[in-house]
């Protein structure tokens, strides 16, 4: 394909001879190896042959009819960010995902188990560990009751533990899926397999293939923007948010919660923005002599952020800056700019979502609660990760809300999988503080918005907590739903990549949970 | 054919007494060692298994003789009755092979019960007429009517055989499963698939969970018509029977139930069941094993069990439709050229609301106070086409009030923070599929509840910072649609 490409700008370098083509010249030499050549002599023929083949076997208009099942998402290259409309009527028009990276405990915020309360202190039973991997559980540990008090909340009567008053308000906007399975029990596989629907590296994100699908409306502001609180990057690292094998241009924007959004975005003293222009002009003229003479894809990405990062030196500064939110708006979320906190990234949020950015998400680290010191303890640590996500998550719910943000909005809340209802005994013994182990065959996760039944819990686990008993919802289930929600057929949302119609969901079934839908 | 000896037959049919000597062998095969359940003799189902594909050739020929001899009645196609004894002479020796390939494959494969016995008859039988009207056709100068009999018996034979047969490898029903409802009822076909899951009492929790599970997955093995392992998931009872290998169901033992233990092995496991097929959901397999568990009883109450999952076996989908884009360029043939104009205008703020609909999305908040009351101006020739519109934190005015009126088909409109007062919203009561509306932050004031309740489908009215106020002067039928 580059071959040809390279080959049939050979006029255009003939044409331009002088001057600063030699150079252009010289990256179609090197670009040009040995390895093209063996590919275009094998391959040639072998493509030849089979050329002639598929034309007397496959017939034309079945060929023709393949091609026109499949939904377009080519763009003009400069704007590879332009909206799309959906393939279907969608509910949902934008995505807010906060994710609680080290997995929250279910069992102490919405998994009520009185059963598992009563054994709290008992031997676990041995089926509960035959055949079963942990990350530190070893010998028979004990099984652990929640260590907070459950109470039934809101019209809806959902049970919520005394740990997140301010969501509790919220509840009958939300949605529980108590079902969610994953087969990682590690933190970074397990990151990967909910962002990109893949526990390997490589794959396009969520968002990405959210806005490779659907654009974006804004085209000031990147269309899938990242972040991070907590102190810690997630396990998973800058791959949860990667365009894996999309075109860069979709890949997530990590924006700093603190200072300047995006570093350099500011023209230093003494460049006019009209200077500016005239650089990127000049910068532009040179990429496109490239992309000419090589007419590699990721050459039309780089003039394209070019672009972006010229629109968002005006708009990013000011979606950013929340010292122009009133005081109260501050009280409401806890937030306080200046400094990098969950309060802070969750009131960007709400700002971007107005701002018609597609794909928000949000990072919250240190839910890991094994136990094994104070800052990752059921009983201290973990109370302050719930003080810092409790009253922002709620504000940015009813904020969303009460501007109607919330009925084309989907929030999505919710860890990688979860934890274990027996105490954790790393090394056999009992540990200091209380925490539980990974457990990946159940975990909560909660939506709320746009086309989500409100108020409603999916999906049971057994007395223990411990596995699913009803209604299991595999990731790709998820992925399936939330792309349903976007208007999307899970299977038509596709990118070729290694000869395969590549998609979020990958290839073993997904099934649209189609009870939570409104 | 034409030797002077008329009376020697067993000169003239040799080779067709010869052919009888197998079709015994297979009759007797027949008779003497049927299909019992079991499987046996790895070679023996290797054979077999060839018997699908060699019993299309002789049903081939056979039918062609009757075409021949009817095409021969003319001058025309004499010449065809030439070869009618070659032909039926090969169909005897292939309907004979297939009988005893066939017999093969019923004897080993597993199979038993009347659908396979009457098939294997239905063989033999076709492989006697094959032969008689061999011998028949070669005594005959002319045509006879014991002949004509045998004939026309033999292909309603071919027919009854293959029906037969198709009821062993596509199920009982095959050729009613997929009849048009229309059709069905003109002939009277009464729907199988209900037929056989009213036979367990549907009040019980055998009758109403698990029977349907047996006979979603399992009965095509073992069934009535086929008892693989010597096994029946038809019916409570043959199902605690067992099979070959005795008891599959221990009440109470979970653990200890061979069903239970094959159905929850891992696909490809060589006791995995149902072999070669989807897996159980972990919803059934669920079922089963409280089931079990709980004593696997016939007469268990259909709710007895608390903790089973929930419902039908079979969990809601949602439906893909196609989108057809000749239909989509006919349905936004007369908006095309104006929307495509204004998207050239105005980039990324107006698009259809889906890939498969003429309706329009139009938003203009991403351009902020760059876009005025003159700009909404020029969407007015795709403004009845408008669905969805969001002008939040627009320059629009008031002015613009005539403007948003006339787009009478919008779903949803968002006015939040823009310069509209009263006198703008007073103007919608046009909007009569009006679902959402968004004054957040505008100058709207309480007179508007009254023409706002009037609206016939909203749901929502976000009015948080105007100065409109819970609860106070809000109309009855705003209550609960009123967010703030």
């Amino acid at each position: 394909m580059s071959d040809s490409k390279v080959r049939s700008q050979t006029p255009t370098d003939l044409r331009t001879r002088s001057g600063s083509s030699i150079e252009v010249e010289l990256a179609v030499l090197q670009a040009r190896t040995r390895r093209h050549f063996l590919r275009s002599m094998g391959g040639g023929l072998g493509t030849l042959f089979l050329g002639t083949l598929a034309s007397k076997f496959v017939p034309s208009a079945k060929a023709a009819g393949a091609e026109a099942a499949a939904l377009d998402f080519s763009r003009d290259a400069r704007t590879p960010l332009s909206p799309l409309p959906p393939q279907f009527p969608a509910k949902v028009r934008r995505v807010i995902y906060l994710h609680m990276a080290g997995a929250p405990s279910q069992l102490e915020l919405f998994e009520h188990k009185p059963e598992l309360k009563r054994f709290d202190g008992q031997d676990c039973p041995a089926s509960f560990l035959a055949g079963k991997r942990f990350a530190f559980i070893s010998g028979v540990p004990k099984l652990l009751g929640s260590q907070y008090p459950f109470h039934q909340s809101g019209q809806s009567g959902q049970w919520i533990s005394d740990r997140l008053p301010h969501i509790e308000k919220q509840v009958d906007d939300i949605c529980f899926v108590k079902s969610m399975r994953t087969d990682q029990f590690n933190h970074a596989p397990a990151q990967l397999l909910v962002h990109t629907g893949n526990p390997r590296l490589g794959y396009p994100s969520f968002g990405s293939w959210v806005i490779y699908g659907l654009g974006t409306e804004n085209q000031n502001l990147p269309g899938f923007i990242v972040l991070l609180s907590g102190g810690k990057t997630p396990d998973g690292g800058k791959q949860l948010w990667s365009s894996g094998f999309l075109p860069s241009v979709y890949q997530g924007v990590q924006c700093r919660s603190h200072g300047e959004p995006v570093l350099y975005l500011d023209n230093p003293d003494g460049v006019s923005r009209s200077l500016r222009r005239d650089m990127l002009d000049t910068i532009d003229e040179v990429n496109q002599q490239t992309y000419a003479a090589l007419g590699n894809p990721e050459t039309v990405t780089r003039i394209a952020q070019y672009e972006m990062a010229f629109r968002m030196q005006m708009d990013a500064t000011d979606a950013m800056d929340i010292r122009k939110e009133p005081d109260s708006v501050h009280a409401k979320y806890g937030s306080k700019s200046g400094q990098a906190s969950f309060a802070n990234n969750c009131l960007v949020a709400r700002r971007l979502a107005e701002r018609g950015v597609r794909f928000i998400q949000l990072y919250h680290w240190g839910w890991d609660s094994h136990g094994a010191d104070a800052k990752e303890a059921l009983n201290l640590g973990f109370n302050d990760r719930c003080r810092e996500v409790d009253r922002p998550t709620a504000a940015l719910l009813s904020d969303l809300k009460s501007r109607g943000l919330l009925e084309d909005t989907l929030v999505i809340w919710g860890g990688e999988f979860g934890r274990t209802p027996m105490r954790e005994n790393r090394g056999g013994q009992e540990m200091k503080y209380v925490g539980r182990d990974h457990n990946p065959g159940a975990f909560t996760i909660w939506l709320a918005g746009g086309g989500v039944k409100s108020g409603i819990s999916y999906g049971e686990t057994d007395d223990m907590g411990y596995e699913i008993v009803k209604d299991p919802v595999e990731i790709r289930d998820l992925h399936a739903t939330m792309l349903y929600l976007l208007g999307f057929d899970h299977h038509k949302l596709n990118y070729r990549f290694q000869g395969l119609e590549q998609k979020l969901t990958s290839v073993k079934p997904a099934r649209v949970v189609a009870e939570i839908l409104a | 054919m034409t030797g002077p000896n008329r009376g020697g037959i067993l000169n003239r049919f040799r080779l067709g007494l010869l052919v009888l000597a197998p079709i015994v062998v297979v009759a007797i095969l027949v008779a003497f060692l049927p299909p019992d359940g079991n499987e046996r003799a790895e070679w023996l189902q290797f054979i077999g298994r060839f018997h699908p594909l060699l019993v299309h050739f002789p049903i081939a020929l056979f039918l062609l003789v009757p075409i021949f001899e009817i095409l021969a009645r003319s001058d025309r196609f004499a010449y065809l009755r030439l070869s009618v004894i070659f032909i039926l002479a090969l169909a005897t020796l292939g309907a004979t092979t297939a009988a005893l390939f066939g017999w093969c494959l019923g004897r080993s494969g597993g199979y038993s019960g009347t659908l396979i016995t009457q098939h294997m008859w239905g063989g033999v039988f076709l492989s006697v007429i094959c032969w008689l009207c061999w011998l028949l056709r070669t005594q005959l100068r002319e045509f006879g009517v014991t002949y004509a009999i045998a004939l026309v018996m033999g292909v309603g034979l071919v027919a009854w055989t293959g029906y037969r047969g198709g009821q062993l490898s596509l199920g009982r029903n095959h050729l009613t499963e997929h009849m048009p409802s229309g059709l069905r009822n003109l002939l009277g076909v009464e729907d199988s698939s209900a037929a056989s899951a009213s036979s367990a009492d549907p009040n019980t929790f055998y009758g109403a969970r698990i029977q349907p599970i047996f006979t979603a997955h399992c009965i095509n093995c073992h069934g009535a018509d086929k008892h693989k392992g010597n096994l029946r998931l038809d019916g409570y009872r043959a199902l605690m029977r067992g099979g070959k290998d005795g008891v599959v169901i221990h009440t109470g033992n979970i653990q200890g139930s061979d069903l239970f233990r094959r159905i929850t092995l891992p696909v490809g496991h060589d006791d995995f069941m149902p072999k070669g097929k989807p897996p159980l959901t972990p919803n059934e397999v669920k079922t089963i094993e409280l089931w079990i568990g709980a004593g696997a009883s016939e007469t268990l109450a259909v709710n007895a069990i608390k903790s089973a999952p929930s419902g039908s076996s079979v969990p809601a989908e949602v439906k893909f439709e196609e989108i057809d884009p000749a239909t989509v360029a006919k349905l936004r043939s007369a908006i095309a050229p104006a929307v495509s104009q204004l998207q050239k205008q105005f980039p990324n703020i107006l698009d259809y609301d889906s890939r498969g609909s003429a309706d329009l999305r139009l938003n203009a908040s991403t351009l902020g106070s760059k876009f005025g009351d003159r700009d909404l101006e020029t969407f007015a020739p795709v403004a009845e086409h408008i669905v969805i519109a969001d002008f939040s934190r627009t320059a629009i005015t008031d002015a613009s009030g005539a403007a948003i009126a006339a787009m009478k088909r919008l779903r949803v409109l968002r006015l939040m923070d823009t310069r509209l007062t009263d006198a703008t919203l007073l103007r919608l009561e046009t909007l009569s599929q009006l679902e959402s509306l968004d004054v957040y932050g505008t100058a709207a004031t309480p007179a508007v509840l009254p023409m706002i309740a009037r609206l016939p489908r909203l749901s929502h009215f976000y009015a948080g910072q105007t100065s409109i106020q819970p609860g106070k002067s809000v109309p009855e039928s705003l209550v609960g649609k009123l967010v703030f």
